[in-house]
């Protein structure tokens, strides 16, 4: 269950930070996929909080 | 591309459409595929709609990357899925709620409430609807440049519809499994993923050479276009966020394929972050068409920004590929509106209007007024794109939808974490948001110039904001603040704590305990025929029964009460919360002059087991030690069980269980009454009862006759709140028995002692009259005294016998060591025994057999095992038929011979057998037998520290007795058997 508070945490945190996302749009020198990526790390950390999740409800 | 291509390949994808569908329906594929869980969070990709290929494009076209808060905004709902869609679906598949209007109407207990929701629904999905349509028609009239792209619009808008009757409109329960429509959506979301990567790979490396000339592109000429977009202000951005974040799980199409289709926990969870990476892959080629149609410098102002992707290529595949990406989002999202929809005007208008009591053919009739629906919601779709639609770009229409939908959000945000929220305060607050949104983006897209918003004072510098910010800001302040305030100040009804206690997070439904009238059943079928008639009622009680595993016989108060709460959920998914409860209400009603209402412990106690794996921290624990006090009552080796004030039975521990032959599961929740004899008397003994004891009560069981003790004492709690009786359940039946043995032995013994002095008593004088009677014979010659003196001998040697066997008997509890023993050979013994049997004259015509080997020998007395043979011979003797055979036998066995007397007489009576060893006891007729010859036999080989066994009939023989004696081995004569021998 503590893995909600984390998940929770993270979203709420992302929403808070998420206009930084923005500012990347044709800005010179800034990498087109970099809110891509971002996300991509999200859902990566996701994927392993649930196995985390599953791992706590089991036990 | 040509009108008929366009057609011949929109029509093509709707036929590949109802195959895939089709193929699901007929079984043509595996159900091991179609109801794998990767189908059900494929079709989660219903949401991304036609925005997310066109309105997506004309959001970054104005504002960059803020056309993400699209796919980020359900992202995060889906990441929040533990605690925010779990409980929803926990709620949805409990109460079998189907739509947002049904987890209203039944949270807030009103039907008005669901009548509420549904319009604010329809309202708010008019927009999205008339968006899908529009996609559709401008995309047509783009690729081919002819044809009234309204009626073309409205032909794909028919098929569509006829496509959600045949296979969404097909079960009546609206929480049926779609399998079919599931793996159609899924399909889609499979084609409009695969066609936009296409288009971003075609983008990239058609357009671009790559991501590293692409970035060269955005770094150097690019950049100026890149300048001229208006990213959103944080602010802005966070709401648009927020609205997406709610459309995720409020708009109707989303809530009916998360909660109203059946996908099971793990789906959900594991759907946290299949469902952002399925949006990432769908965001990810929207700014690459952009920068690729940017590129290849195509007017945006002659296309729309929307439609970029079709002129992408000359080629006419890419088109088609847009074409099909639009026409496949659309067509899912409609779909599942229009069903989403149906069952809401259904349940919360028509059935509300018109309720079904008594409707012939309940089934037939819902099935059709749901199809006329589906048709309807599609048509009202094309006419709001017809007549408002069309004036207007996707992203107005788009807002007008998703702020209309958010207003939703402080209601069910509520109704998972604030039980203190009541209908009034919802209502309020939901009738302020929404009018603040009616008047503020209906009048323009209506063609007013301008809504009414009405800013708060000091929040006049909001006034050139963007209309959907301002409007949301408002409306959604408004709805929240006037929410809180009138929940505040207004009562709740105890029928909304109830239904608050069971919407909210953590909470267990605490269950009052009330029976019902209908006392089982069948009485139920009766009782609800005449509200649905006897056929839909037999149905859903089937149904009903056939979830619970029930009989419908079975009238356990607390299974009827499960039944009832099964038939409310069932009735629930076919016609909606609130004609369900009327119904149920009103033809199951509870009894009214029973006891007041006890809460249900053991159905608080099988929720608190589902919900283990949730529960965390303190409630943990707590459970944790309510778990350790429950498993301490369920395995006491005692028989515990607990009954409530009202009689019924709460627990029923496993030693009870053992004992009676009755699984708790059988009777728990039955009344005290209605138990198996005889634990009904008998408990109902008890607890009528003014002592709190029963000692030794005799009960006849399946396993026979038993002896049980009970106590019972009350569970009332410290401030006299009923709380029923606990009962213990002793089984004392061993205790009884042995009680009764100690009676007997002390009984034996006493006459053992007494049989012992009289036969001391009476040995001398029968000495006496044994040599007077050997002295008539010498003192006389007259044959008649002479025979009468033999016969006075004769006499006197039989009381002797018997006078020794009781002396014999009467020391044969002493312990003898084994120290005067010596080997002894049983075949000798039993010869010499044989020998001695032979002299009396009765048994003359017996066989007599000694199989006995000389070796080895046993340790022992020969004197007395020699008494041992002659008193089983004897016995044999008496007992065989003349002509019989009695066969004497002996092996080794391990370390003792066994030594066999078998006869094939009438054998022994079972009830007897048991008491044989006992002084006393004898088969034979009276004056015959003295009792005591097998007892003492008993006291001899335990003497000789061996055993003794009765078999009658001996295995394998239908009648005969054989005696099996074991007694030591001579050690010397077992160690030379044990020893291999040397020829073998």
């Amino acid at each position: 269950m503590y893995v909600y508070r984390i998940v929770l945490f993270l979203v709420f945190g992302g929403y808070l930070l998420s206009p930084l996302l923005m500012s990347g749009w044709g800005s010179p020198g800034a990498a087109w996929y970099r809110p891509f990526l971002i996300w991509g790390v999200l859902i990566a950390l996701t994927l392993w909080l649930e196995r985390k999740r599953k791992l706590d409800e089991r036990r | 591309m040509s009108l008929t291509g366009l057609m011949v390949l929109g029509i093509g994808y709707m036929l590949v459409l109802f195959l895939c569908a089709l193929a699901v329906e007929r079984g043509w594929l595996p159900s091991r595929l179609t109801r794998h869980p990767a189908i059900y969070t494929l079709a989660l990709g219903v949401y991304a709609s036609a925005w997310a290929i066109h309105g997506s494009l004309e959001q970054a076209g104005r504002s960059g990357y803020g056309y993400l808060a699209y796919y980020l905004g359900a992202a995060g709902a889906f990441l929040l899925a533990p605690v925010l869609l779990v409980p929803i679906q926990r709620m949805a598949r409990t109460y079998q709620l189907a739509s947002l209007a049904d987890l209203f109407a039944f949270r807030f207990r009103s039907r008005w409430v669901g009548t509420l929701i549904t319009l604010v629904s329809l309202l708010a999905v008019l927009p999205l609807l008339a968006l899908q349509v529009q996609t559709m028609g401008n995309a047509i009239q783009l690729l081919s440049g002819g044809g009234s792209q309204e009626w073309l619009a409205l032909g794909f808008s028919g098929l569509i519809a006829l496509f959600a009757i045949l296979f969404g409109a097909r079960h009546t329960h609206l929480n049926a499994r779609h399998d079919s429509l599931l793996a159609a959506i899924a399909f889609e979301s499979v084609v409009k993923l695969g066609a936009m990567l296409a288009l971003g790979a075609f983008a990239l490396y058609g357009i671009f050479d790559g991501p590293g000339d692409l970035q060269a592109w955005l770094d150097g000429p690019g950049h100026l276009e890149q300048a001229e977009t208006h990213p959103l202000a944080p602010a802005q951005w966070r709401t648009l966020l927020m609205l997406f974040f709610a459309a995720a799980f409020l708009m109707p199409h989303m809530f009916h394929i998360t909660f109203a289709e059946p996908l099971n926990r793990r789906t959900l969870l594991r759907a946290g972050w299949v469902l952002p990476l399925f949006l990432l892959l769908m965001a990810l080629p929207v700014p690459l068409i952009l920068w690729g149609a940017q590129r290849l410098g195509i007017d945006a102002s002659a296309t729309g920004t929307a439609y970029l992707a079709f002129g992408l290529s000359s080629s006419w595949w890419v088109g088609a590929l847009a074409f099909i990406a639009g026409l496949a989002a659309a067509s899912g999202t409609m779909i599942i509106i229009s069903l989403a929809l149906s069952g809401m005007i259904l349940n919360h208008l028509v059935l509300v209007a018109h309720p079904p009591i008594a409707q012939p053919d309940l089934y037939r009739w819902l099935r059709w007024l749901r199809r006329g629906l589906i048709a309807a919601v599609i048509v009202g779709g094309w006419l709001f794109y017809r007549t408002v639609g069309v004036h207007h770009d996707l992203s107005t229409l788009a807002m007008a939808s998703f702020v209309g939908m958010a207003q939703c959000l402080p209601g069910m945000l509520a109704l998972l974490y604030w039980p203190g929220a009541n209908r009034k305060g919802m209502v309020t607050g939901l009738v302020v948001g929404v009018s603040i949104w009616l008047a503020g983006l209906w009048p323009p897209l209506l063609g007013a110039p301008s809504g009414v918003v009405l800013l708060p004072p000091g929040l006049e510098v909001l006034a050139d904001e963007p209309d959907w910010y301002l409007i949301t800001l408002v409306s959604l302040a408004a709805n929240v603040l006037s929410f809180i305030l009138v929940s505040l100040a207004t009562r709740t009804s105890a029928g909304e704590r109830a239904a608050a206690e069971a919407c909210s997070v953590d909470a267990v439904v605490r269950p009052m305990r009330l029976p019902l009238v209908a006392g089982n059943g069948m009485e139920i079928k009766q009782h609800l025929a005449r509200a649905l008639g006897e056929d839909v009622a037999e149905r859903e009680v089937e149904r009903a029964l056939a979830a619970l595993k029930m009989s419908p016989l079975d009238g356990r108060p607390y299974a009827l009460r499960r039944l009832r709460d099964r038939i409310q959920a069932n009735l629930s998914g076919l016609m909606g919360p609130s004609v369900a409860q009327d119904i149920v209400d009103r033809f199951l009603p509870y009894r009214q002059d029973g006891p007041g209402a006890t809460e249900d412990i053991h159905f608080v106690e099988s929720r608190l087991e589902a919900y283990r794996s949730r529960l965390t921290g303190l409630a943990r624990e707590l459970d944790g030690l309510r778990r350790y006090h429950r498993r301490t009552l369920t395995r006491l080796p005692v028989g515990l069980c607990a009954f409530g004030e009202d009689g019924e039975l709460l627990m029923w521990n496993d030693a009870l269980a053992e004992l009676s032959g009755i699984p708790g599961e059988s009777v728990i929740g039955a009344h005290r009454d209605t138990l198996p004899p005889p634990w009904n008397e008998l408990l109902g003994r008890i607890l009528a009862e003014p002592h709190s004891q029963l000692y030794k009560q005799p009960v006849a069981l399946a396993r026979g006759q038993r002896f049980l003790s009970l106590h019972k004492a009350a569970l009332h709690g410290d401030h006299g709140d009923p709380g029923g009786n606990v009962i213990l359940v002793e089984d004392h039946s061993e205790m009884k028995w042995l009680e009764d043995e100690l009676v007997h032995a002390a009984r034996l013994a006493s006459i053992g002692q007494l049989a012992a002095g009289v036969a001391h008593e009476i040995g001398n004088p029968i000495t006496g009259i044994s040599s007077l009677a050997q002295n008539l014979r010498y003192d006389t010659d007259d044959p008649a005294l002479l025979e009468t003196a033999d016969q006075i001998q004769q006499l006197t040697d039989r009381v002797s016998r018997i006078v020794g066997s009781l002396v014999g008997f009467a020391h044969g509890g002493r312990h003898v060591t084994g120290a005067a023993f010596e080997a002894v050979s049983m075949a000798e013994v039993t010869d010499e025994a044989l020998h001695l049997i032979h002299l009396a004259r009765s048994g003359e015509d017996i066989q007599y057999v000694n199989h006995c080997p000389p070796a080895p020998r046993v340790d022992g007395d020969a004197q007395r095992l020699q008494q041992v043979m002659i008193n089983l011979l004897g016995n044999a003797r008496d007992a065989s038929e003349p002509g019989g055979r009695v066969i004497v036998d002996a092996e080794p066995q391990g370390e003792s011979l066994l030594v066999t007397v078998t006869d094939e007489g009438h054998g022994i009576d079972e009830r007897v057998r048991d008491h044989l060893f006992e002084p006393f006891t004898t088969t034979k007729p009276a004056g015959e037998g003295t009792g005591l010859g097998l007892p003492l036999v008993y006291s001899i080989i335990a003497e000789h520290g061996g055993q003794i066994d009765i078999e009658s009939p001996p295995a394998g023989r239908a009648n005969g007795t054989r005696i099996k004696l074991w007694l030591p081995l001579n050690r010397e004569d077992a160690e030379s058997t044990d020893e291999p021998d040397p020829d073998r």
